[in-house]
């Protein structure tokens, strides 16, 4: 069964090319255009990766990551933070890794293997 | 909580984390905002000739110069303007003055009376001042020292990353002014629908401060003894509030309280200024409140002794 990735982001165009970039690779792709319904879609159907954004309508990619690290299912489930605003690396401490739009497919999808094997 | 909001700006990048927590602040509680830019200092005594602090340039002050400036200051922050009248639905206004910030930005608070003030680091040119990289810009220092209300600053970038405030940490030495700071947390946390309150101190085992290498049964007394003192003081105090924790460890207490609130992701740290120092006017701003302010992940509100009414 093929792993599954969650992209939380408010931004429609990222949302479309983060989903046609993991689905080409072999991934199911959930999507989330804010934090809660982020929440939400993570406990309906608990993902292997989540890919999220920092700047986003309501709470902020940092209120979701320490929201989701307070449910047992979801709190050691892996994190890329993707966004365009500056010192992003320090938003989310422990996020496997950060990277700043505009950003390199490949560069993006090595993580991506790497962190799910 | 927050009904006036005043944010002192440079109206430059240096401010941008600081105006957006400021609005940020004001859609969650509903505030007014205003935006307070000092523009320059007069070349001498009450001369029009001014160093304006945006462009450098020295320029002959006069209304249309001053009305100018409020322009370029609502342009600067006119998506934000724009987003906190429909978010909110209330107002905000630009008001430009002359002279010396600190100076200015402080008696502005004193005519108007804000509930907060909320300032960004140095606007310091990070490559000519590399010694000053973990010292807080002078205005800071005399704002946060003599502020008639609580001074909210956002010195790093990535301390407005949060998109709003509910899981606070309330530093404390145990000192009178860490008593008027724990009324300001409580009451934030418990406005708040999810708000939490996280009480934290931190013993310190530095030598130059506890005079000796203390040993492990002294220290671990120590944080047992302020634990006791905690629930006494403060736990007492929250009227039946739940979501709370009190946490004490032993360490360098900035170092400490920074990477306490780090590991409770907290989105707003508070603390007294200089609460143990018994003649303000003589010190700078207390080393651990500048420390925190230059380290911390989130906007850290510092409370000083002229907000002391606030407990009242």
């Amino acid at each position: 069964m093929s792993k599954k990735i969650l992209v939380v982001d408010d931004d429609p165009n990222i949302v479309d090319y983060l989903t046609t970039l993991f689905e080409d690779n072999g991934y199911t792709v959930n999507s989330a255009s804010d934090a809660q319904k982020g929440l939400d879609l993570a406990q309906k159907e608990p993902p292997d990766l989540i890919t999220l954004d920092l700047e986003m309508p309501g709470d902020w990619g940092p209120r979701f990551y320490r929201k989701m690290t307070q449910i047992e299912q979801l709190k050691n489930i892996p994190v890329i933070v993707i966004s365009g605003l500056t010192s992003n690396q320090y938003a989310i401490q422990k996020a496997v890794a950060t990277i700043s739009k505009p950003f390199d497919k490949e560069e993006l999808m090595k993580i991506v293997r790497d962190t799910l094997g | 909580m927050f009904q006036n909001i005043l944010l002192a700006t440079s109206a430059t990048k240096a401010c941008d984390h600081a105006a957006r927590v400021a609005f940020e602040l004001a859609a969650r509680f509903q505030s007014h905002v205003c935006i307070f830019h000092v523009l320059g200092v007069p070349s001498r005594g009450f001369s029009q000739m001014v160093v304006d602090v945006r462009t450098g340039e020295t320029v002959a002050l006069d209304d249309d110069y001053k009305a100018w400036v409020t322009e370029e200051v609502e342009t600067y922050y006119e998506n934000q303007i724009k987003a906190h009248q429909i978010k909110s639905h209330n107002d905000t206004d630009t008001q430009v003055a002359v002279g010396f910030p600190h100076r200015e930005i402080l008696r502005f608070a004193r005519e108007n009376k804000p509930d907060l003030i909320v300032m960004g680091g140095s606007t310091d040119d990070p490559d000519l001042s590399g010694y000053k990289k973990n010292m807080a810009g002078t205005t800071l220092q005399r704002i946060t020292k003599s502020a008639p209300c609580p001074v909210l600053i956002v010195n790093r970038p990535a301390a407005s990353f949060w998109g709003g405030i509910s899981n606070v940490v309330f530093g404390t030495d145990f000192s009178k002014a860490s008593d008027v700071s724990f009324q300001y947390a409580k009451k934030i946390a418990t406005s708040i629908d999810d708000g939490e309150l996280n009480m934290f101190h931190s013993v310190d085992i530095s030598s130059a401060h506890s005079g000796l290498a203390l040993s492990q049964d002294e220290i671990e007394d120590q944080l047992r003894d302020a634990r006791t003192k905690m629930r006494k003081r403060y736990v007492s105090q929250l009227d039946g509030f739940k979501n709370y924790s009190i946490d004490v460890w032993e360490g360098l207490p900035y170092v400490e309280i920074v990477k306490y609130a780090r590991e409770k992701q907290a989105d707003l740290i508070i603390m007294s200024h200089q609460a143990r120092e018994v003649e303000p006017e003589k010190v700078r701003l207390g080393s651990n409140m500048e420390q925190v302010i230059m380290r911390a992940n989130c906007p850290v509100i510092s409370i000083n002794r002229h907000t002391s009414a606030l407990n009242k």
